[in-house]
């Protein structure tokens, strides 16, 4: 276990995801006890305690957030829960989504009432189906049980909630795309100013949040934000749900206290690296991060401000280990197609440059590179840093540079020799066979 | 007080401004391609993009200027170094997939991307890469012809059937560079009757008007700024005609497709900057822009005494002497005349107002089949230019003769002469070559709104003017002179008798 839980803290059988289940772990007491003796004020000064940070990429304060949102200004809030979970290598919040739908609701709930909030939506990811299945089943219950509706738990306090299923665009996991989307039109980002919680959905005020940052709400009002900063560090208090793959004996979702060893989590959580190589580098937090060395990682601890000291982020928390033996020209064209073929194409930069990106990559790999390629490569990366609509074409621009920057070698030795450095490729499927112990 | 500054210099800006429309009213001039004063901010171009410098040694930050609210005291920096890179690079990628076939572009000449390019960029492309291909000449109506390759996605096409014309007739399909502008639906745009706009829109030569395909090139043309005559809201327009120095004197193209022809019409604000000299806003309807099939039917060209061709001073000599016996003269007054025109008929009417003259003032044109009735952006239900102005000196009483009306001088058209009081002679005064021209006693061809100087008092009572885009042809006279001479003459007739 790589830390303390917070989120992950039971075990999962075939009914823990039932509101049964989640009532006999003391599920919805919190709520009651938010809209009993609780002021909306109150919540959200508790969740600014917390120092709770966004766990959808950006690492954005909570508390700060929210607190953007005038209760008292005579129109409409509304909430959503950012569960178009995109980013490539990013599989955390499905499991919430799988097997605690009804913690998501009861902070949805408990959010709701601190932004005051009468409608709040959850925008799920298309391609999700046990997630969605599970979480619309969620929503059913809790509407039968009363936590949703009109004067839940016997407070004035009403609320719905709208599950709305995205159509399977990496651009509306941003979130003015997002809102947009739910708005029923083409799902393009929007340009700020204004703020999203000056105007967002329908033109109103509107927080959008991370389904794993929702999910923290809960404990933060139950145990206190005291409780909640025990756990983790101080400069990135809780825990983060790393969905890490790639190369790895024992992939998968592990809740990771901040603050805990990078490599101890690779070496001992996650069963090292397949087939005993050695690690060559992570992709830490989604592919729109830079890449770290093995060696950059060697004494990192698993926190924000660690990971921005070597230059990167933590991300969305989406992990890749990647084996020694791997070829960064062909892992740079897998991640530069995926932005090609999402870039929603409403702002210049990003509509050119992706398809330029991609472009240049598939010529080296084919063969036909020409030195002024890696050049052109990262020009075209920095041109899109800081001058698109949303984030998506730095994010690109960073996946870019992180690699070029590290390991040039391996481009100029393929537009040299018109072939990969390294000889065949990683035998995944052979590792994969070896007892996973052994 | 200045409110902030724009490369050091103290600007002034209104509550609410954007950088970038403070700065233009400032005369500071941001390249743009996707904003437009008239349309939302879209913001997707990037070419607006400013430096602001931070305050307190602070760092500074780049953001577009279309979006930027101005906030008191802050610094912006449109031409520094870093901007100049920033656009340069935007520039790169505005062309990375733009066929630059500016040889065989409408727009050349009058296309924003190329100005740009000059004046911002003025690098060779950057790329080594196939351009991507996309679809050309796609007929996004049966007036608008479409060149994906060209298109720079700016979306102000999208954003005007959305926000002026609420058509809602074209979008954005796909995504990424391989997105395309379409029409929503088949025959979609066809309804828009505004669609035109979009042209004058388009700041590439992405859009293009099928009339005006491969015509001509624009530094041949002059543009004259005149009013549309189609309706009574009086839309300020520019006709578009060949400079005199050249016009194509080879003996293939034919006196009809060289002389006098308007080449294309076009809103007054072909570029936003000009957008304030407009009377109703930049935008004009379908119907303005096909102003010039009022003008260019077959022309009345010959004077005539009842069908048989007579010179001018014979036809003039005639319609005084016709006029001058009248017991009882009516006049039908064209709501297609200009106030000065309109001023010397009131002049002869009030030499005659001892012996008493009956005017009526009629519409001169109906609205066609098909043509739209009324709609509440631009287009009226009275399809004349001048109808307030005429009324506004003859009344607006329906044309019904007097008893005894012996002589009725009828000028222009849309006056059936099956209406004509038994036994009366008849005056007529019109442009165009019709059938009743051979039967009025006197027959005077006179000059069209293309060949003068003028005014009209639209539907609000505002002044609009006109200028001539041709001479007149030698043996047509304006309608003013006629006015004038048939004034002089009835004074000097009543004299002499008197």
């Amino acid at each position: 276990m790589p830390g303390r839980q917070l989120i992950m803290n039971f075990p999962v059988t075939a009914t823990s995801h039932r509101l049964a289940d989640y009532r006999a772990r003391g599920g919805y007491q919190t709520l009651a006890k938010a809209l009993q003796s609780m002021r909306p004020e109150d919540i959200t000064k508790e969740v600014t305690a917390s120092g709770l940070l966004g766990h959808g990429g950006a690492a954005f304060p909570v508390g700060r957030k929210w607190a953007v949102v005038n209760l008292n200004d005579g129109q409409p809030h509304y909430l959503c829960a950012n569960a178009d979970e995109g980013e490539p290598g990013t599989f955390k919040d499905r499991w919430i989504l799988e097997h605690a739908p009804h913690l998501l609701l009861e902070s949805m709930l408990i959010a709701s009432y601190a932004l005051q909030v009468r409608h709040a939506f959850v925008y799920i990811r298309g391609e999700f189906d046990l997630p969605y299945r599970r979480l619309q089943y969620a929503v059913e219950e809790a509407y039968a049980a009363g936590y949703f509706g009109t004067g839940i738990l016997g407070s004035d306090f009403a609320c719905d909630l709208v599950v709305y299923r995205g159509a399977g665009s990496y651009v509306c996991g941003e979130a003015s795309a997002l809102i947009t989307s739910i708005e029923g039109k083409k799902g393009l980002p929007r340009n700020r100013p204004p703020r999203l919680t000056v105007r967002g959905l329908y033109q109103r005020p509107t927080v959008i949040n991370n389904v794993e940052t929702l999910a923290n709400v809960t404990g933060i009002v139950r145990d206190g934000a005291e409780a909640f900063k025990r756990v983790g560090i101080a400069r990135s208090p809780g825990t983060q749900l790393v969905s890490i793959s790639g190369h790895l004996r024992r992939p998968g979702i592990y809740e990771v206290e901040y603050g805990y060893p990078v490599v101890r989590f690779i070496d001992e959580d996650c069963g090292g690296i397949l087939d005993g190589r050695r690690l060559k580098c992570i992709v830490p937090g989604g592919i729109s991060t830079k890449v770290l060395t093995a060696e950059e990682i060697a004494d990192l601890t698993y926190d924000h401000k660690a990971f921005e000291k070597k230059g990167s982020q933590l991300g969305s928390g989406g992990m890749i280990a990647i084996a020694e033996g791997t070829c960064m020209v062909r892992l740079l064209q897998v991640m530069l197609r995926f932005y090609h073929h999402e870039s929603c194409g409403q702002c210049t930069p990003c509509r050119e440059g992706m398809g330029w990106l991609h472009r240049t990559i598939d010529r080296i790999v084919a063969g036909d590179g020409r030195r002024e390629d890696i050049d052109t490569l990262i020009r075209v990366s920095e041109a899109n840093d800081g001058t698109t609509i949303c984030g998506m074409g730095d994010a690109a621009g960073y996946a870019t540079v992180g690699i070029l920057a590290k390991y040039r070698d391996e481009f100029e030795h393929w537009i040299e020799h018109k072939r990969s450095k390294f000889d065949g490729v990683l035998d995944v499927a052979q590792a994969a066979r070896e007892p996973a112990d052994a | 007080m200045p409110d902030f500054f724009v490369n050091g210099q103290p600007v002034h800006a209104d509550k609410g401004q954007t950088v970038m429309q403070a700065a233009l009213a400032a005369g500071c001039y941001i390249p743009y391609f996707c904003w437009h004063p008239n349309l939302s901010i879209a913001g997707n171009c990037r070419v607006c993009v400013v430096e602001v410098e931070g305050e307190g040694g602070g760092g500074s930050w780049t953001d577009i200027a279309c979006n930027m609210p101005v906030t008191e005291g802050m610094r912006v920096l449109t031409d520094s170094p870093r901007v100049q890179e920033l656009r340069r690079q935007t520039l790169q990628f505005i062309l990375l997939n733009h066929p630059v076939d500016c040889g065989i572009c409408d727009k050349a000449g009058e296309c924003l991307l190329q100005d740009h390019h000059y004046q911002f960029n003025g690098l060779p492309s950057a790329s080594t890469i196939p351009k991507v291909k996309a679809t050309k000449f796609v007929p996004l109506s049966q007036r608008i012809v479409l060149d994906n390759e060209r298109c720079i996605l700016c979306s102000r096409c999208v954003r005007f059937t959305r926000e002026v014309s609420k058509t809602d007739a074209l979008g954005i399909v796909s995504r990424g560079d391989t997105s395309l502008v379409r029409a929503a639906e088949d025959g979609a745009f066809d309804r828009d009757h505004y669609s035109d706009n979009v042209i004058d829109l388009c700041p590439v030569g992405a859009l293009l008007a099928k009339s005006f395909l491969h015509q001509t090139r624009v530094w041949y043309l002059q543009a004259t700024r005149s009013v549309c005559p189609g309706c009574a809201r009086g839309c300020q327009v520019d006709l578009w005609h060949r400079q005199p120095e050249w016009q194509l004197n080879a003996p293939c193209f034919s006196e009809q497709r060289t002389r006098n022809r308007i080449e294309r019409v076009t809103a007054p604000a072909s570029s936003p900057e000009r957008a304030g000299d407009a009377v109703d806003g930049p935008w004009i309807c379908n119907t303005g822009r096909d102003l010039a099939r009022f003008f260019e039917r077959p022309r009345a060209l010959q004077p005539m005494l009842k069908g048989r061709a007579a010179p001018l001073h014979a036809a003039l000599e005639a319609a005084r002497r016709l006029l001058g016996a009248a017991r009882r003269p009516a006049l039908l007054v064209s709501s297609w005349g200009s106030n000065e025109e309109l001023a010397a008929a009131a002049r002869l009417v009030a030499r005659h107002a001892r012996a008493g003259i009956d005017v009526f003032v009629k519409a001169d044109r109906q609205a066609e089949a098909g043509e739209p009735i009324a709609d509440d952006l631009l287009i009226r239900a009275d399809k004349n230019p001048n109808t307030r102005g005429a009324q506004a000196l003859f009344g607006a009483a329906p044309v019904r003769f007097a008893a005894g009306t012996d002589v009725v001088l009828v000028w222009g058209e849309g006056f059936a002469f099956g209406d004509l009081p038994r036994g009366a002679r008849t005056i007529l005064l019109n442009a165009f070559v019709q059938p009743e021209n051979g039967h009025a006693d006197a027959f005077i061809p006179i000059s069209v709104q293309t060949e003068r100087a003028g005014s009209y008092t639209q539907c609000d009572g505002r002044e609009v003017r006109f200028a001539p885009c041709f001479d007149k042809p030698a043996a047509v006279a304006h309608a003013e002179q006629v006015f004038e001479a048939l004034a002089e003459s009835v004074a000097g007739a009543r004299a002499g008798g008197g």
